[in-house]
């Protein structure tokens, strides 16, 4: 039984220092599980799907417009990403 | 991006969606962001996010057309976005390029790969066009 609990302290402890070294100090390996991991999805859409649409609004704060809109003449650049 | 939105503009539509902080002050903020005083809580409305959208075009001069993600995050999980990714739609309106999951996956010079097999590869004077890394 002192074995296994020894294993598998040993085992997290492993797991906590290759996070640490991943994500930079064991704060930052805080931020990355209690923050980052519950929004970071792979999603499930493939080359050849249609595309969704979804609305925005524009940077004057009301004005919306969809994505769609902007797709048709030529092929579309979506950009997805934010400040910090 | 930016140089990439420069090299193909005439030949395709660019969009850049703000979706909701990655390293805001009130959750997982970075010691980078200190550094370059990139500093904005989470946004909680609209309002907040449009400002801090706002305040990042004004100092980076960002040339590309920008709209927000509304804080229901729907572009944002349509398209499983955050904290970074690129997509490319086809003239029919289907994905024709999924970029990876940022920071690690996020690989423009991909997306400038795709337009460069599309319409060709933009050199500049003594610089060769850039490739993709895969």
């Amino acid at each position: 039984m002192k074995w296994v609990i020894g294993g598998f302290s040993a085992l997290l402890l492993l797991t906590f220092i290759a996070l640490c070294v991943m994500a930079g100090s064991p704060r930052d390996v805080y931020g990355m599980v209690r923050y980052a991991l519950p929004h970071m999805h792979r999603g499930n859409l493939r080359v050849g799907d249609d595309a969704p649409d979804a609305r925005l609004v524009a940077l004057d704060g009301s004005n919306r417009f969809h994505i769609r809109e902007r797709t048709g003449s030529k092929p579309l650049v979506l950009i997805f990403g934010s400040y910090t | 991006m930016v140089d990439i939105y420069n090299d193909y503009k005439e030949r395709a539509d660019f969009l850049t969606v703000y979706v909701r902080e990655a390293h805001p002050t009130d959750e997982w903020q970075m010691k980078s962001n200190v550094k370059e005083d990139v500093c904005y809580a989470q946004p909680r409305n609209l309002e907040q996010r449009v400002a801090i959208a706002t305040d990042f075009i004004k100092r980076f001069h960002y040339p590309l057309p920008l709209g927000v993600d509304d804080v229901n995050n729907g572009a944002n999980d349509v398209y499983a976005a955050w904290p970074e990714r690129i997509y490319i739609i086809d003239e029919t309106g289907h994905i024709a390029y999924r970029g990876g999951i940022g920071p690690f996956h996020y690989h423009p010079e991909e997306a400038r790969a795709w337009l460069a097999a599309r319409f060709g590869p933009v050199t500049h004077r003594g610089i060769p066009p850039a490739t993709s890394k895969n």
